[in-house]
């Protein structure tokens, strides 16, 4: 949400914004009113209010060449006697930082061109804030076949469907399947595809590094009637729930994935609650953990039966070893 | 106190302390911005007023700095804003190079840092132009002081699982979902990293330090199994048909040894952390195997085994 959109501003949100305007009308010749409302993201009525304040405010003594001066006429505005307020506030670290990091951001998921606007606007903001363009900051978001994003973003753009060959981590399997793809974004590291699955029947979400194959049909579909938040996981109320409890070591697991509840025993370790969509997922993280975690309620035997699984694939060759080689 | 006053009062405020040459006492405050409680008759008044004022500025970056007033005695305090340390350079934006980062800070979503006043001071957003956002990063408070002190070179102290540390900020990276902050490790001399969300407590910047940082090398970004100090050792594992694209995608495929008629693979890993190392094999659950060394092979099953034969 950007602080425009707040219809009712406090006093901090609309001095912020006042001193970003003043320094702007001061250097332009009479700018449209409209135009410093979409360059500010703020209404007619708010900016005529703010622009009212200023008349009052100057410096000591109040004479009338100490106070600013603001001219409104024929939808345009002036600003003189502000020579204080003639250059913006600097940026703040985090809005630096939001400013490069979203640049390297777009330039990331987009392969922008290294000479292009963006990089340029990049490299002259790095200067005013005293840091080294791309070294400073570094995005990786994630692996994906640029064939496969480019293609579903034709799709998305065209409202076209696609055929995908995926393969479904959870349950370690692979289907074929007709999808409507809605958005293609980046998020928590990973891209996604948000679509509608003419399979499921359902919305779901894809990660685009498992899709192992794709092609572009003809048929095209309706424009969806909502859009996507940012939530990559969540449970479903008829998801299972398993309780672990896990060792000191394996406390990242609760800062990883979604846990419904956590509790701290003794010595470290915790007990936590976690909503299990797919068995395979659960398998793994099992697996992975090893002896730090201990399934006290849900499914006891998975871990033992997953290991066995995966044990029996070296027996078949434990104690001859790989013998080709 | 209505928004309105209070605003203006904000205003004057700053246009005051920005206008001053020397420290402004609290008494010439009153006296030269209005709106304040008359500090003769009610003392308190005017010092809560006057400290939430404060507050608000520093709060949305306002330098305001506290100086001894030439000339008093006993010495009293005043506060001024240098307008060398307010205003903003001038990056001397084109229009398209404006246009462009606009884009950007509306393609993407960092949830959490209060970024949004931004592209205002860059001169406003020069289009409505909406768009769905196709990024979403997190964000930690972090990671504006962080900036602040890889921007001024400025070393950091901070306690890291139980340990402290200091380092010489070089860069903070995005990757797999997390922050880390990446640097010169005093204790270890030697470049680390560390995710953010891991850091206990604050972070400490030794604003009165200048570090050098050398010239980049282009670090490639380590993968599990190499994120440790153990002895190396070369693994070669197999990985079936139906993860190996996956896989050789992941690994790149200068790490394939062999492909197999079966569609299967056979990659050549460099392995300094062993735990790390199997967790990525055991993520393919029975569709990879461990061929070499014993050593390896042998811990995997080990592992295994300890978990198949617990008892129920």
């Amino acid at each position: 949400m950007t602080p425009g959109s707040n219809p009712r501003p406090g006093a901090d949100d609309r001095l912020r914004r006042l001193l970003a305007i003043v320094p702007w009308v001061v250097g332009q010749d009479g700018p449209a009113i409209d135009e410093v409302c979409v360059r500010f993201e703020i209404t007619h009525d708010q900016l005529l209010a703010d622009l009212d304040l200023l008349f009052l405010c100057g410096v000591y003594p109040f004479t009338p060449d100490t106070l600013m001066e603001v001219l409104v006429e024929d939808g345009r505005v002036w600003i003189r006697y502000a020579d204080f307020f003639a250059r913006p506030l600097r940026l703040t670290p985090e809005e630096g930082l939001f400013l490069v990091a979203s640049g390297a951001t777009l330039m990331a998921a987009t392969g922008a061109d290294d000479d292009g606007a963006l990089a340029r606007g990049i490299a002259k903001l790095a200067g005013v804030l005293g840091i080294e363009p791309g070294e400073s900051i570094e995005i990786d978001l994630g692996r994906a076949s640029p064939e496969v994003l480019a293609t579903l973003r034709g799709a998305v753009g065209d409202r076209r469907q696609v055929e995908i060959d995926y393969y479904t981590y959870g349950r370690d399997e692979r289907t074929r399947r007709v999808v409507e793809p809605h958005a293609v974004f980046t998020a928590e590291g990973e891209w996604y595809l948000s679509a509608w699955c003419t399979l499921a029947q359902a919305q779901r979400r894809f990660r685009v590094d498992r899709i192992r194959g794709i092609t572009m049909l003809d048929r095209r579909f309706e424009a969806p009637g909502h859009s996507e938040g940012p939530i990559v996981f969540e449970p479903r109320d008829d998801d299972p729930r398993m309780v672990i409890d896990l060792a000191p070591g394996a406390r990242w697991v609760v800062e990883q994935y979604p846990t419904e509840q956590v509790e701290e025993l003794d010595d470290g370790f915790l007990r936590a609650t976690l909503a299990v969509g797919e068995r395979a997922w659960l398998e793994r993280l099992l697996l992975r953990l090893g002896p730090s975690a201990k399934v006290v309620d849900g499914a006891p035997s998975l871990a033992r039966d997953a290991a066995h699984r995966v044990l029996r694939r070296y027996e078949r060759r434990d104690g001859s070893r790989p013998a080709e080689r | 106190m209505a928004v309105q006053e209070r605003l203006e009062r904000l205003l004057n405020l700053t246009a005051a302390l920005l206008t001053a040459t020397r420290p402004l006492t609290a008494a010439e405050i009153a006296e030269r911005v209005p709106g304040y409680p008359d500090p003769e008759t009610s003392r308190g008044a005017f010092r809560r007023a006057f400290e939430r004022d404060k507050e608000a500025l520093r709060d949305m970056g306002v330098p305001l700095v506290l100086g001894l007033v030439d000339g008093t005695d006993p010495p009293v305090e005043g506060y001024r804003i240098p307008p060398e340390n307010y205003q903003l350079r001038d990056p001397g934006l084109e229009p398209d190079e404006l246009a462009a980062l606009h884009l950007a800070t509306m393609a993407v979503r960092m949830e959490g840092l209060r970024g949004a006043g931004a592209m205002w001071k860059l001169g406003g957003a020069p289009d409505s132009a909406g768009g769905t956002p196709v990024a979403h990063l997190t964000a930690t408070p972090a990671l504006g002081v962080l900036f602040e002190a890889l921007a001024r070179r400025s070393p950091v102290a901070f306690s890291y699982r139980g340990e402290q540390r200091r380092l010489d900020p070089y860069r903070l990276s995005y990757a797999r979902g997390h922050w880390y902050l990446e640097g010169w490790d005093h204790g270890r001399e030697a470049e680390r990293r560390f995710r953010l969300d891991r850091i206990e407590g604050d972070i400490d910047v030794d604003e009165g330090r200048r570090f050098e940082q050398p010239p980049s090398q282009p670090s490639s970004r380590p993968q599990p199994w190499e994120m440790g100090e153990e002895t190396p050792v070369r693994a070669l594992v197999r990985i079936d048909a139906d993860q190996a694209g996956w896989a050789v995608d992941q690994l790149g495929s200068d790490r394939v040894e062999r492909r197999l008629d079966d569609g299967s693979v056979e990659v050549a890993i460099t392995v300094t952390n062993r735990e790390g190392f199997r967790s990525f094999v055991l993520g393919f659950l029975e569709h990879a195997e461990v061929l070499s060394p014993d050593e390896l092979r042998g811990d995997l099953i080990e592992w295994l085994e300890a978990i198949a034969g617990e008892a129920s």
